[in-house]
């Protein structure tokens, strides 16, 4: 259980990596699209023009809405068994910040300045994965002999 | 020292049991609201659009005369509701068939055509005239409809397969027929598989001419769409030349087959606008603004062309135009924005909405949750998910009204199947224009737009998005005529899926 978490975990983390990769692929796409002559107004949007990067797009959303928050909520159940220190604490804050990231991601398409948040929260749900794994190579608290402080 | 060694194995025991007990029931805590809202969602592989959703009889009356279905009175079935056999003023066949597909700029795409082209071809009628259109299968393997988008036939020729039909399968063929009784802009679509189909080229424009004609006006109908992303007018890129004399007066009949909205504006002259939806604009005013069309809506521009030729260009989403005279380079969008709320002169209604029989809520939302066993991100009707939304259920001849709120973060272009509404306000502004009737009304994020009509066609009626890839994702309802039935099925082995 404990290297299911360590490895849900780390596939957190790089599922962060992945959306930051994915959306600025799609977005250095869509301009290079509009600067060579693409048109994209609202029913374009809708209508998936095809540019090298719009790929990017679908990986951001279907990754964002289906992927991570599959893997945090298994990372959350996994967490009650793994018996480890902090480890549900972590993996239920994770849990909490991907809901919160979802519905930034929804909300910021009518709030463009929640995109500033859905960005920056990336990043803690980045640092926090890796941290939850890394939960996992610290020895258990209650085998933790009792160290005296060397002088 | 063994008995103290059995204890501490003991309470290690007990302790992790214990432990292991506290984590199956957090898990359970987590997974078994998940799993009761992942069963809850599944829709069975065929059902009855009649038995779908909540019944919402808008403080109207409820039938219970009859044992009836869901205690209203027995009425006819959608198939009834047809016009009776008899000889046709405009007759013609549609093939429907899928493959690549030149276009008529030349490009290879992926997709539909009807009779070998998309867009289909025009049907033109002159108002009063009996139309019938045979649809022929030659080889969509998922099947085929025709829907007659914003004309209000009868029940039984809307084209929703599933609900008004079974779709056409692969040899298969079905006879729409109609009386053009509206004089106006239409156009007539798939309606099984919808948004692939209709993305793919599987439509035409519908034009029905008054009986006393247009007299010297040259009339143009502009389908713009986009194919693979690409912006057309009836399927040519760019600047697409139209013919018109100096001084002659043009009717531009814009049709939008997206998904979403297209802006519309008209450089070096201004324009009427004339009809929105198929209905005359009463008293249009010259305007040099920009005009957004919604998706599945029509706008007709008139266009008095300059005497001394110059240049006249009508620009469709800024990709592509229908071009008059001497060249003319493309025109900024204006900034300034035509609002039909306040467009032309004011008019009496031919009912009353304030003594209105019924009066509905058609509240959009989103969530995240389930939608037949798929998790996601998806629409909700009155805060319910599909398939919990309302039935709307009226009877023949009442005034309803309808309150559109849109709190679901995207743009939805509303679309009631049969039927023409009355504009009456946007948030909670009136219209002081002239009445503005439409069949596809765009609703932004964060807005509300009243809308009454008079239910005078009886059926069962799909009152939707007409962003084709949001009923897929919960976004549909139905009006349902007190006691009317359908003998047809979503899903089944015609495989009907009007989304």
């Amino acid at each position: 259980m404990r290297t299911t978490y360590r490895v849900l975990a780390w596939i957190l983390a790089v599922e962060v990596v992945v959306q930051a990769a994915a959306i600025a692929w799609a977005l250095f796409g869509l301009t290079t699209w509009i600067e060579s002559g693409g048109v994209l107004d609202a029913a374009a949007i809708q209508a998936e023009p095809q540019f090298d990067g719009v790929v990017g797009f679908m990986v951001h959303g279907m990754n964002g809405t289906i992927i991570v928050p599959a893997v945090a909520l298994l990372l959350l159940i996994v967490s009650f068994f793994a018996k480890l220190t902090r480890g549900v604490a972590f993996a239920a804050a994770l849990f909490l910040m991907v809901v919160a990231q979802v519905l930034l991601g929804m909300f910021a398409h009518a709030i463009p300045s929640l995109g500033m948040l859905h960005g920056a929260l990336a990043l803690a749900i980045l640092v926090t994965a890796v941290m939850s794994a890394r939960l996992t190579s610290a020895p258990r608290a209650v085998e933790q002999p009792t160290t005296t402080a060397a002088v | 020292m063994l008995r103290a060694r059995r204890r501490t194995w003991r309470t290690k025991g007990t302790g992790a049991r214990r432990r292991t007990l506290v984590a199956v029931v957090a898990a359970l805590v987590v997974l078994v609201p998940i799993a009761w809202m992942w069963t809850d969602s599944l829709v069975p592989s065929t059902y009855s659009v009649e038995e779908m959703g909540t019944p919402d009889v808008g403080g109207g009356p409820v039938g219970m005369d009859h044992a009836g279905h869901a205690g209203m009175p027995m009425g006819p079935s959608v198939d009834q509701l047809r016009e009776p056999p008899g000889p046709a003023d405009v007759d013609l066949t549609l093939v429907a068939r899928a493959g690549r597909v030149t276009l008529p700029s030349g490009r290879v795409v992926d997709g539909f055509t009807l009779n070998g082209t998309t867009p289909g071809p025009e049907i033109r009628a002159v108002q009063g005239q009996m139309v019938a259109v045979r649809l022929v299968n030659e080889n969509v393997a998922e099947g085929v409809t025709l829907h007659w988008h914003g004309y209000d036939v009868p029940a039984g020729d809307d084209g929703v397969a599933g609900v008004t039909q079974d779709a056409v399968g692969v040899g298969g063929s079905f006879v729409y027929r109609f009386r053009a009784d509206q004089a106006g802009t239409f156009w007539y679509h798939s309606h099984q598989v919808a948004d692939p189909q209709v993305k793919g080229g599987l439509f035409g424009a519908l034009v029905v001419t008054p009986r006393a004609g247009l007299g010297d006006t040259a009339d143009l109908t502009a389908l713009t769409h986009l194919y693979a992303g690409r912006r057309t007018v009836n399927g040519l890129e760019g600047d697409v030349p139209a013919v018109g004399a100096p001084g002659q007066r043009v009717r531009v009949r814009v049709v939008n087959t997206d998904n979403g909205p297209v802006q519309v504006w008209v450089g070096g002259a201004p324009y009427r606008l004339v009809a929105i939806d198929g209905d005359d604009v009463d008293g249009p005013t010259p305007s040099t603004d920009s005009l957004s069309v919604t998706a599945g809506g029509r706008a007709d521009l008139e266009i008095d062309l300059p005497a001394d030729g110059a240049g006249v260009r009508v620009e469709l989403g800024g990709a592509s135009a229908v071009t008059y005279g001497r060249p003319l380079p493309p025109t900024p969008r204006p900034a300034a924005e035509l609002d039909p709320l306040h467009y032309g002169t004011p008019a009496a209604l031919p009912f009353d909405p304030a003594a209105a029989d019924r009066t509905f809520d058609y509240v959009i939302g989103r969530r995240l949750g389930f939608l037949d066993g798929t998790p996601g991100l998806w629409w909700t009707v009155n805060g319910h998910l599909w398939p919990d939304v309302p039935m709307y259920v009226v009877r023949e001849g009442d005034v309803v009204r309808m309150h559109i709120d849109n709190a679901s973060g995207e743009l939805h272009p509303m679309h009631l199947h049969g039927h023409h509404a009355v504009v009456l306000a946007r948030d909670g502004v009136p219209s002081t224009g002239s009445p503005w009737w439409t069949d596809s009304i765009d609703v932004q994020d964060g807005h509300t737009v009243d809308i009454a009509f008079v239910a005078d066609n009886p059926g069962l009626w799909m009152d939707h998005c007409h962003n084709l890839a949001h009923p897929g994702e919960g976004l549909v309802a139905h009006l349902m005529y007190e006691g009317v039935t359908t003998p047809y099925r979503v899903g089944g082995d015609p495989h009907n899926t009007p989304e």
